[in-house]
């Protein structure tokens, strides 16, 4: 109210000022009366004077606050309604005699526009800030996050805290992978896409499969679709939204399937560790005493359990790297050792079939780092494949040398049905078989689906290329040693190689 | 077919084989024989135990899963000093199972190896213990 009390007392000052010259108008008067008409002034005319003087000067003080009460009202009015001035009262207008109704008219001006401001205020701020009332955001029946640049989670739905199973107060403002153990099925990750999209685009989208969450308190894991939507620079910090579509019952049947055969698979490893057992005792008694015909069912049932034995242990390990349980350990290894040693393995089960495996290996190749029973599994795979899709073609050829990039690379090449151009991108998923051959060739599908699997553990690459009808080749790389030493300072204790086959201290078959 | 040309070497070499499962036992034995190890087989944990400690063996096989004493335990006591001095046998476990945390652990540090049954022909695992070195031999 200071601006209105200077106000005031200018307003004052004003008119004791014109009052004064008034006055000395008056006092002018009576000094030309006195001069002119010869009147004499006594005392009680001075008085007189004297008195309306100082009356005119009350009048004056009362007249400023009587005009300025109008003034003064709608002066309360703005400030009570102001929101920056508080505990100012609403004036009360009925008491006002002069403008009552130009006040009542301006207040009702006022109020109307502070109202509207108000409105378009809030309109504002829930456009642009709070999607807790969005109606369709916090209604979609799909649980939606939307995360800050550095993946704090600024809004989670309704159907977002229900999946993950917290109050959305709990996981508002916290890091995305503090609230959700997430893994993807791939290398391709939600961290790995944002940080290509922040680099080069300003607006992407991503959808990914079969995406994992891991959940607490013997929970079963969840499997989910993911899609993302990335925005640069949005105003509200809103840069990455998630939408997540829950498919557990579908995904998890698969891997109930599989864990399930697994399961199963596990019962047979004894008896046919067994079998194998009297088949290479049976072979080592009769050896030289049959017949060519009945040597060639030995090595012919040989071959079979062998093969069954590594079915088995596909399976098998397909149940691990699906449930993250398969660990490698990889140590420093001669790998021409590993690949000879994996086609001896192999030649036998080619044999059988008329199939000559021809091998070349460069020289002087550098040393590697390897699970070695691992990367036996991936070399037998893709023999095993070659035999399987050779068609009437007798041979397969494996090379393996340093590559250009420096990389060990060991490819097996057949000369059999191959594959159809459309199909080749699926060949290193789960269950994926060729269609045309389905039916004539048996397999489980899972052989280069774990291959890739354990390839990548090695921190190498796999590949195909294929001619319909011509044949395929089938490739993948590995580090060497000295490259995979550099890039990983491995504090693990080094006498002990874990696999699926069990590990020797000291032991020159498992370690080196 | 490995040829039995390594029996030389192996000769007085002792193998505890402690293992229930008969024709596991039998194939390990007979494999080994040939191979010129001098084989010991026995089907139950508590006789297996007593044998491992009053005999002197190089080599001693545990299945984790024999009747009276778990293989666990068995090693567990070998590897006591108070309850089994101057052992100097190297101690292989060899089983079909996943094992609890716990128990891995103990056989990660107490065992000189464990090998997967399934996955080994009883040759392989002679080819195994031929490259295993002994102790004192």
């Amino acid at each position: 109210m200071d601006n209105f009390e200077s106000l005031r007392a200018q307003i004052r000052v004003y008119l004791v000022t014109v009052c004064l010259i008034e006055n000395i108008l008056l006092l002018g008067g009576f000094w030309l009366a006195v001069k002119y008409w010869h009147i004499s002034l006594n005392f009680e005319l001075l008085m007189a004077y004297g008195l309306g003087v100082i009356l005119t000067v009350i009048v004056a003080f009362i007249v400023t606050d009587y005009v300025l009460k109008p003034l003064k009202a709608l002066w309360q009015a703005i400030i009570h309604l102001s929101p920056s001035e508080q505990g100012v009262a609403a004036p009360d207008i009925n008491k006002l005699s002069v403008g009552r109704a130009l006040v009542t008219n301006l207040t009702a001006q006022i109020y109307q526009i502070v109202t509207v401001a108000e409105h378009s205020e809030s309109i504002a701020i829930k456009q642009q800030g709070s999607l807790k009332s969005d109606f369709i955001a916090n209604n979609l029946p799909l649980p939606l996050l939307v995360l800050s640049p550095d993946q704090i989670i600024l809004f989670a739905n309704k159907a977002a805290c229900t999946y993950i199973g917290r109050h959305a107060e709990d996981i508002v403002n916290q890091n995305l992978y503090s609230i959700m153990n997430i893994s993807f099925p791939s290398d391709q990750t939600l961290d790995n896409w944002l940080k290509k999209a922040k680099e080069s685009t300003v607006t992407d989208s991503q959808l990914w499969e079969r995406v994992r969450l891991n959940v607490t308190d013997n929970q079963p894991t969840r499997l989910f679709d993911l899609a993302a939507y990335y925005n640069k620079d949005n105003p509200q910090k809103y840069e990455i939204l998630l939408v997540l579509f829950d498919h557990t019952t579908q995904y998890s049947q698969d891997d109930q399937a599989i864990s399930f055969v697994a399961l199963s698979v596990h019962e047979l490893r004894t008896p046919l560790a067994l079998l194998r057992g009297y088949i290479e005792a049976f072979d080592e008694e009769t050896e030289g005493k049959l017949s060519p015909e009945l040597q060639s069912f030995m090595s012919k049932m040989n071959a079979t359990a062998q093969q069954l034995s590594a079915f088995v242990n596909n399976i098998l390990n397909v149940a691990r790297i699906d449930n993250d349980q398969l660990s490698l350990q990889l140590h420093e290894e001669n790998w021409p050792e590993i690949v000879q040693g994996t086609v001896d393995m192999m030649s036998l089960r080619a044999k059988v079939r008329g199939i000559k495996l021809t091998l070349n290996m460069a020289a002087d190749l550098p040393t590697v780092g390897a699970d070695r029973i691992s990367i036996q599994e991936v070399i037998a795979n893709l023999i095993d494949n070659a035999i399987k899709y050779s068609g009437s073609s007798k041979e397969i050829i494996i090379n393996t040398r340093l590559n250009d990039e420096g990389l060990v690379e060991t490819t097996v090449q057949d000369f059999g049905v191959g594959v159809a151009t459309s199909v080749l991108p699926n060949l290193f998923t789960k269950f994926y078989r060729d269609h045309h051959n389905r039916a004539q060739i048996g397999g489980t599908g899972l052989g280069l689906y774990l291959s890739k699997a354990i390839v990548s553990a090695h921190g190498g690459n796999i590949w195909v290329k294929s001619t319909e009808g011509k044949g395929s080749t089938f490739g993948f790389t590995i580090l060497p040693y000295t490259q995979l030493a550099d890039e990983t300072k491995n504090n693990d204790n080094k006498e002990i190689v874990r696999s699926a086959h069990g590990w020797i201290k000291n032991h020159s078959l498992y370690r080196r | 077919m490995p040829p039995d040309n390594q029996t030389t070497h192996n000769n007085g070499k002792r193998v505890l084989c402690i293992e229930d499962e008969h024709f596991i036992s039998e194939l390990y034995a007979r494999a080994l024989g040939r191979r010129g190890y001098d084989v010991d087989i026995e089907l139950d944990g508590q006789r297996g135990l007593e044998k491992a400690q009053t005999n002197h063996y190089d080599i001693i096989l545990i299945d984790l899963m024999v009747p009276t004493i778990d293989g666990i335990e068995i090693l567990r006591t070998l590897r006591d000093s108070a309850k089994t001095p101057h052992l100097k046998a190297k101690i292989i476990i060899i089983t079909n199972l996943e094992q609890r945390e716990d128990v891995r652990a103990d056989i990660e540090k107490q065992a000189d190896g464990y090998l997967v049954k399934a996955e080994i022909t009883p040759y392989e695992l002679a080819d195994i213990l031929d490259k295993l070195k002994i102790n004192n031999s």
